[in-house]
């Protein structure tokens, strides 16, 4: 048996994990921000990297001690690399190599975002996958199609030209002043509300594998906001122009119209990919995929089999980190301990070769 | 275009593409060391006027919005310039710009842009170019260019001849 430590600290969630062999998570621990984030409406660096610091230590050991083993026991440590935040990836990746030099165990770098389709590696039951297939990466900072040929081999189709799809959740949440982050949020509401109320657009019917949400956004903006009093006077440098929520719009209405924009667009362009380069299943992930609608519109417009990763393991956690650190450690790669974070790392088989 | 006090421009964009297009005009003229600060709520349109100042300049990628990773940087073939875009929403104060790496981006190797620059006014030189971005209704938005400095008021100069040509 292999066990691997996973650690994942990207952005707002500190989190490791031991998994064996790739597939069975024999601990998992996930110390989030979201509280400590919750009361800005989005996550900030410098909090969260001081809060990083405060939780490495106490959740690596905690992972450890509930895989029930000692660290003489991990085969290899892995750990996220990129991308994200700079400040953030620091202290997982310094944590990682300070072990990995104490315990004198191999060193994996890991991307995050390969680490998200990873999470896939992790449902039960699991049946290995036929290449190819593809892959929807959709979170707060990332929204990716991706044709995933092998083991670490992707070929990227498209992505996003502007906002990612996460990110719009949480700029519309902020809009309609949902609670952060805007997801879970704006899906609860859109539950009670009519999703043909408002017609959004659907950008980029272009016969592109691209998407663009931030012309959603701003029509989302402009339904429901009445503009500042006095919107052309000039304004002083610095002075808050938020525009005003209406107060006679039905937010679950915007929320739930929004939700159909978002999922049919991501719908759309997966089943066409799908099509166009003869996949035998879809793969989802990232924190965007743990929404119901999204997976309920794609089961239904495609015939291929739809895998996303359970609740848990849809946002950011050590497991899937290990999960891919695994496919890596068992293909004999490894990372020096001198490795830098690496804060725009794009998926690319080139650059998954290069270590 | 209303006259308004020496170094400032005040301009309606009717559409995003507009939007775009003025920023492709100022992103022809920029040094490096530019620095650009563009003022606006959500949906205002800083980013695709960002867009349009990439492609004027030149950058090799198409310009993403930076709200995630705070900073972008952005090449293009001409030279070793690097074009930076700054989304500084999330950063709580001018203290935080250490995070971010101001101070390498202040290295004079290229333009800088700014989104939510209000957030680290502290932070910021003294020279500048500072635009804010008014909703008027719809897709039209009233741009207020404000220079401080000569060198930036030259700039709004050249800018004004390159758009509107006088």
């Amino acid at each position: 048996m292999t066990y691997i430590l996973g650690i994942e600290s990207s952005c707002d969630e500190t989190a490791a994990a031991v998994v064996i062999d790739g597939k069975t998570i024999a601990s998992n621990i996930v110390a989030s921000q979201i509280d400590l984030h919750a009361e800005h409406g989005g996550v900030f660096p410098e909090l969260a990297s001081r809060a990083h610091v405060e939780a490495i230590d106490s959740v690596v050991s905690q992972a450890v001690r509930d895989a029930g083993i000692g660290y003489a026991q991990l085969d290899a440590i892995a750990v996220t690399q990129g991308p994200g935040l700079v400040g953030s990836l620091l202290v997982g990746i310094n944590y990682a190599k300070g072990l990995a030099l104490m315990a004198d165990k191999p060193l994996l770098g890991i991307n995050h975002l390969e680490g998200h389709i990873y999470s896939l590696w992790l449902s039960q039951p699991f049946k290995e996958p036929e290449f190819p297939v593809l892959v929807l990466i959709v979170s707060g900072g990332h929204s990716e199609l991706l044709l995933m040929t092998g083991h670490g081999q992707y070929e990227r189709l498209g992505g996003t030209i502007d906002d990612a799809a996460g990110e719009a959740f949480d700029k519309v949440g902020r809009l309609l002043d949902l609670p952060f982050p805007g997801g879970p949020h704006i899906e609860r509401a859109a539950r009670h509300g009519n999703g043909t109320a408002f017609d959004f657009p659907r950008a980029l019917r272009d016969g592109s594998y691209d998407f663009s949400f931030s012309g959603l956004k701003t029509a989302v903006r402009r339904e429901v906001t009445v503009p500042p009093s006095g919107s052309r006077s000039r304004r002083r440098r610095g002075a808050e122009k938020r525009a005003q929520l209406r107060s006679d719009v039905s937010v679950n209405d915007v929320a739930a119209s929004f939700q159909e924009a978002v999922t049919d667009i991501l719908v759309e362009k997966t089943a066409r990919a799908a099509k166009e380069h003869g996949v035998s299943e879809i793969f989802m992930a990232g924190g965007v995929s743990a929404n119901t609608m999204l997976r309920l519109k794609m089961r239904r417009e495609t015939d291929l089999p739809v895998r996303y990763p359970p609740l848990n393991l849809c946002t950011d956690n050590g497991a899937m980190i290990a999960a891919a650190g695994y496919f890596r450690y068992e293909a004999g790669l490894r990372t020096g301990l001198d490795f830098d974070v690496l804060p725009n790392w794009p998926l690319s088989s080139q650059l998954y070769e290069m270590s | 275009m209303p006259i308004l006090k020496e170094g400032e421009l005040d301009i309606i964009s009717h559409s995003a593409e507009q939007t775009r297009r003025l920023g492709a005009r100022l992103g022809q003229l920029l040094q490096p060391g530019d620095m650009i600060c563009l003022s606006g709520d959500l949906g205002a349109g800083k980013t695709v006027f960002t867009a349009g100042i990439g492609h004027g300049w030149g950058a090799t990628l198409p310009v993403t919005s930076p709200t995630f990773n705070l900073v972008n940087q952005y090449q293009r073939e001409a030279d070793d310039q690097l074009l930076y875009h700054l989304d500084c929403y999330r950063l709580g104060s001018a203290d935080e710009v250490d995070t971010i790496g101001f101070d390498d981006i202040l290295d004079h190797s290229g333009p800088v842009v700014i989104e939510w620059p209000e957030r680290i006014e502290d932070a910021l030189p003294k020279a500048l170019l500072w635009i804010d971005i008014e909703v008027i209704e719809g897709d039209r938005r009233n741009f207020i260019f404000e220079a401080t400095g000569d060198h930036y008021q030259k700039l709004i100069d050249a800018f004004r001849e390159k758009a509107f040509g006088f």
